[in-house]
């Protein structure tokens, strides 16, 4: 062997080198593709891999099975309970997405009126009789809210005021209920009037601008908003826009059909505005 | 019939009021019909006046307008009264005009729709709350509509008339 490296070494160590170089250079060039000799190498004993490797497995496997079955068994209810846990908070990051949502809303709002305690509720009914518009809410006196409080969407749109309340829920009389009347105020012209409901136009989802201010030219799209003016309910939420305007059946005096901006049917969270800044 | 037996069928008569007051209060209430809700309490009063006759009939209309009065907005107190007296009513009816089966309840159940529509017009027309002719349009369509429920709660109080001890009808 001495005599073989000392009489070839040089050669064995150019080879190398040269081999080296060869693969060095090969790998450059082909930029993170196999050389041609790794590739060939590779060929043969994948082959060879695999067939170690699925021994090995079966190896892993049986012993698992004969020794670590309880183990396993554990295991699998683990991620069972894991996937079950998984699944609710799924379910509940869901309807925290849905409620996220809505407080955005609500937040861009709560910017804007920095005037309105807000507390958020939720409509769990809607009213059984066809001769008046309630909707029943899941927070009353216990949250602080009290009769003749406000109750606005989460774009801000009135959606009626508290009628009945209770320790932990509250009936809301919408915005169309025949028996609501509140001090209505146009927003582009600044005019004056009562906002009221009305049976008949109650069945169509809508209310009344009555009493318009003489010589007022409303137009259908403008907006209408609460005057405030009593003190009684918050200053300038929007109710709804003129859809037209109506003569009374007298022939006197003129009314608007206003529709409300909030969807009253659709209704899921709710917002009761328990106290406010009185506008002058 | 013994006590025991009175106290099981008027608990299973209202296990049975359970559903249609679900059904009217949480169900038909958000999705309308013709955009109305039925009203299947008063429905559940007649039905139950027809198998059970008078005296059931006034008692259990109590009851339900007690709970009518109870679980819903508004001042209903009224509604006590009245189903009581259309209970009776509709006791009497099938006991000396009617049969008591499907087309006497039918009639019973229209009966006491519309005169409960009645009083409620005349109580609104007495607070000057509503015109006459929007309050008969509003009556019509709404017994109409809840009309369409008097034979599937009428079945659904026999189902249970035919399954509780039976007491001496009048």
């Amino acid at each position: 062997m001495k005599d073989f490296l000392r009489d070839n070494g040089g050669l064995l160590l150019i080879i190398a080198v040269l081999l080296a170089l060869i693969v060095a250079v090969t790998s450059a060039l082909l930029k993170g593709v196999a050389d041609p000799l790794s590739n060939l190498t590779n060929l043969i004993t994948t082959p060879i891999r695999d067939g170690v490797s699925a021994v090995a497995s079966w190896g892993e496997n049986w012993y698992t099975d004969l020794f670590r079955q309880d183990e396993t068994r554990a295991e699998l209810e683990e991620l069972r309970r894991m996937y079950a846990d998984l699944e609710e908070k799924y379910r509940d990051a869901q309807q925290a997405l849905e409620e996220n949502v809505s407080l955005r809303n609500l937040l861009g709002l709560a910017q804007q009126r920095r005037d309105l305690d807000l507390e958020s509720a939720v409509v769990t009914a809607h009213g059984t009789s066809n001769w008046d518009s309630t909707l029943t809410i899941s927070k009353g006196s216990d949250a602080g809210v009290a009769l003749g409080d406000c109750v606005i969407d989460e774009y801000g749109y009135l959606v009626g005021v508290i009628d009945e309340l209770g320790s932990n829920w509250s009936v809301v009389m919408t915005v169309v209920d025949s028996d609501l009347e509140m001090g209505g105020l146009i927003a582009r012209t600044d005019g004056t009037a009562i906002l009221e409901g009305d049976f008949t136009l109650m069945e169509q989802g809508r209310l009344k601008l009555s009493y318009l201010p003489e010589n007022s030219e409303l137009m259908a799209g403008d907006q209408v908003l609460t005057s405030g003016l009593s003190g009684i309910y918050p200053a300038r939420l929007v109710v709804g826009h003129v859809e037209e305007v109506r003569t009374e059946a007298s022939g006197m005096t003129r009314y608007a059909v206003i529709a409300p901006e909030t969807d009253l049917n659709g209704l899921k969270q709710v917002f009761v505005i328990k106290s406010f800044d009185i506008v002058e | 019939m013994t006590r025991h037996d009175s106290m099981v069928k008027w608990g299973v008569y209202a296990l049975a009021l359970v559903p249609v007051w679900f059904l009217e209060g949480l169900i038909l209430s958000r999705w309308r019909i013709f955009g109305l809700t039925p009203m299947l309490l008063p429905l559940a009063a007649a039905a139950v006046a027809v198998l059970e006759g008078t005296v059931g009939g006034a008692g259990f209309g109590v009851a339900v307008g007690l709970l009518s009065t109870v679980v819903y907005h508004g001042n209903n107190a009224w509604m006590i009264v009245y189903l009581a007296l259309a209970g009776l009513g509709a006791g009497l009816l099938t006991q000396y005009f009617l049969r008591q089966d499907l087309l006497g309840c039918l009639v019973c159940a229209l009966l006491t729709l519309a005169g409960l529509d009645g009083v409620r017009m005349i109580l609104w027309m007495v607070g000057g709350r509503a015109p006459l002719d929007a309050m008969l349009r509003l009556a019509g369509r709404e017994i109409g509509v809840s009309m369409l429920f008097a034979a599937p709660v009428y079945l659904l109080f026999r189902w249970v008339f035919r399954r509780v001890p039976k007491s001496t009808h009048f």
